[in-house]
């Protein structure tokens, strides 16, 4: 599980471009969306969907799924580890 | 007095390949809608709205050579203008003619056939001349036997054809043009298609605008013109237009659509009419969930309880992105001379965020119409058509007054971005290529220097906009695939973005466009700043000129031994009046 959190934290630095974020300072419990917290927006979702696809094969067809799967990298992890297809 | 009359008219879409058979099929209530016949993506359970027509078929119609490589755009584009120069039974000798069409990939169709193959083939780089905007409507415009004409592209996305109408009118009663043929085209291709896709904007089934259970648009392709004149009778006239910017978000409209209220609100104060003269609303009704809502808030902001009958066509057509402008205004002309009202096909189940649109009436007395068209970068404009040729109205806020340059700034090199984090945020830099942070650096310091906030319009000129994103995202489909692309790519693949972030940035709500005819798109985009000021309608315009080129496509130039295309090049220019 930790390997894949960090694994995603990489991910997620590289598709959305977060460039003065390092993985140390990411919090996997802290909120992806929302001014609390990394401040992502409806676009990253859609980015964040093409990310589980190009690299779990999990495939998300609506983007309000999305909501609460990506709440936080913890979250994410959880959901790709129970839906993974590589 | 005379107004702009509309003395011709021609269109080809998904449910007719002329005026006379989109007609029959509207009045018909027969949709163009249906299963992929010639675009060749990978996406085919998509429904789209595909021209009936093959380009060899359109070749034939044209009297060209089968073999001719041409951009579907372009057959499109020439067959809809050879129709309505024929409807208006043109005589151009000796008249000043200017075609403005509204593209937003140009030649992307043979772009994306030929790119890989192009970094290789010396013979296939004269391609490189189909791909633009501007190139393609000159391409057109020589088709339809129009060589002589002054030509101009229009690239704001999805209300393009809506704003080469408005610049087209504005032309004519500034008498820079005796006939002004003004509209737009565009063809699906796999990178339209692949992109929409990636925004998870396109219904799986035929699209329900205004429906409660609406889950987005089915693309479509198409191309319509009108030609314009001066006249004092007639038939047919613009009577009023507008386009304002959202300035909210690059690809989301805003709750309370405030871009399209103030374009709606415009549009009629110039035609001189109140809400309860129109008659009818041909909505840009796109069946996403968020146009629609952000679209009936601002229709109920104007027409409060008292609505007129309201459609959306793309239930017909499919959503014709930069051709929907001109193909939804020909609509609007054909219910006004036919005295019905097309239906809002796909609507069942009434949403109470949006306008209940019309099933269709088949006899109705019509005298005026308003006609919206939205784009993204919150890119809103409306049309007011009329069968009485009333006097165009201005809304004269200054006195007549001299276009001068307040201030100037200019970016040529990369290390010139260095200290762009003066003014963009890391948030905001994230999502920025090199050149939409070129732009918002020249912009904001141009700006600055004026000791100006805000100006009152955005006018920008591109002959390839964010070269950079696009190039990524067509070599990602290319090599990778149609399935899983960056959106955040494609939504910077739109020429507009730039003009858009510069509104967002600066809360600019005033008129944003952006031409680009190559070379010429500057002097296109000063010529309207210029006219703006002079009109009296503005105080102040930004304009800027902003392009990039990639490694790969310096190389297509290099190889054929033409100027190479610089890598980075920003211009931000500040036009103010000093009153008379």
């Amino acid at each position: 599980m930790e390997q894949l959190i960090n694994d995603l934290k990489l991910q997620i630095k590289e598709a959305l471009n977060l460039e003065e974020l390092t993985v140390e300072d990411f919090d996997e419990n802290a909120p992806l969306f929302g001014e609390d917290g990394i401040g992502l927006d409806s676009i990253d979702i859609l980015e964040l969907i093409v990310l589980l696809e190009k690299q779990y094969g999990i495939r998300l067809s609506n983007p309000k799924e999305g909501k609460a799967i990506f709440q936080s990298v913890k979250t994410i992890a959880e959901y790709v580890q129970a839906n993974r297809k590589k | 007095m005379e107004g702009i009359a509309i003395t011709g008219y021609g269109i080809v879409c998904a449910i007719g390949n002329d005026a006379s058979s989109v007609l029959r099929s509207l009045r018909a209530k027969r949709t163009g809608i249906g299963s992929m016949r010639y675009l060749q993506s990978c996406h085919r359970e998509l429904p789209v709205g595909e021209v009936k027509l093959s380009n060899g078929e359109m070749k034939r119609m044209l009297g060209m050579d089968d073999a001719a490589i041409i951009s579907r755009t372009v057959l499109m584009g020439a067959i809809a203008i050879r129709q309505a120069m024929n409807h208006a039974n043109l005589s151009i000798k000796g008249k000043r003619v200017v075609v403005i069409s509204g593209t937003t990939v140009g030649g992307m169709d043979i772009t994306e056939r030929y790119f890989l193959r192009m970094q290789e083939d010396d013979t296939l780089l004269p391609l490189i001349e189909k791909h633009d905007c501007g190139s393609s409507t000159r391409e057109m415009a020589d088709l339809a036997g129009l060589k002589e004409a002054e030509v101009c592209a229009i690239s704001t996305a999805c209300s393009s054809a809506a704003n080469a109408i408005i610049v087209g009118s504005e032309m004519l009663q500034n008498d820079e043009a005796d006939i002004v043929i003004a509209g737009g085209t565009e063809a699906l291709s796999r990178f339209h298609l692949s992109g929409f896709n990636s925004l998870m904007i396109l219904d799986r089934e035929c699209c329900r605008p205004f429906d409660k259970k609406r889950a987005g648009l089915n693309l479509g392709e198409g191309a319509a013109y009108v030609v314009l004149q001066k006249r004092l009778s007639g038939e047919l006239f613009v009577r009023g237009y507008a386009n304002r910017c959202d300035a909210f978000h690059q690809t989301a409209s805003s709750e309370n659509g405030e871009g399209a209220f103030l374009a709606m609100s415009e549009a009629l104060q110039m035609a001189g009419l109140k809400p309860q003269n129109i008659q009818y609303i041909n909505a840009h009704g796109t069946g996403t969930p968020n146009n629609d809502s952000s679209e009936s808030a601002a229709i109920r902001r104007i027409f409060g309880e008292h609505i007129p009958l309201v459609s959306s066509t793309k239930g017909f057509t499919g959503h014709t992105t930069s051709a929907s402008g001109s193909i939804e205004t020909v609509i609007s002309l054909l219910a006004l001379q036919n005295d019905f009202v097309p239906a809002s096909l796909g609507c069942q189940e009434q949403d109470d965020a949006c306008i209940a649109p019309t099933q269709s009436v088949d006899t109705i007395s019509l005298e005026n119409i308003l006609c919206n068209s939205f784009g993204f970068g919150g890119n809103d404009s409306a049309l007011v058509i009329s069968k009485t040729p009333a006097p165009l109205r201005v809304d004269r806020k200054y006195k007549e007054a001299e276009a001068k340059v307040l201030a100037e700034e200019t970016i040529t090199d990369i290390d010139q971005l260095k200290d762009y984090r003066e003014f963009i945020s890391a948030g905001e830099s994230r999502r920025m290529g090199r050149l939409m942070k070129a732009a918002t650096i020249t912009s904001l310091k141009a700006l600055r220097k004026a000791g100006i906030e805000r100006p009152d319009a955005i006018i920008t000129a591109t002959a390839y906009g964010m070269l950079e994103t696009s190039e990524k995202f067509l070599i990602d489909m290319l090599e990778n695939g149609e399935d899983t692309l960056s959106p955040t790519l494609f939504m910077q693949s739109t020429h507009n973005t730039l003009s858009s972030a510069i509104a967002i940035r600066t809360k600019c709500h005033g008129y944003n466009v952006t031409y680009s005819q190559g070379t010429h798109s500057f002097a296109w985009a000063l010529r309207d700043a210029r006219r703006l000021i002079e009109s009296g309608k503005v105080k102040t315009v930004l304009v800027g000129c902003h392009d990039e080129a990639t490694p790969t496509f310096q190389d297509f130039f290099r190889r054929q031994g033409k100027p190479v295309p610089p890598t980075l090049y920003s211009k931000s220019i500040v036009l103010g009046c000093i009153t008379s």
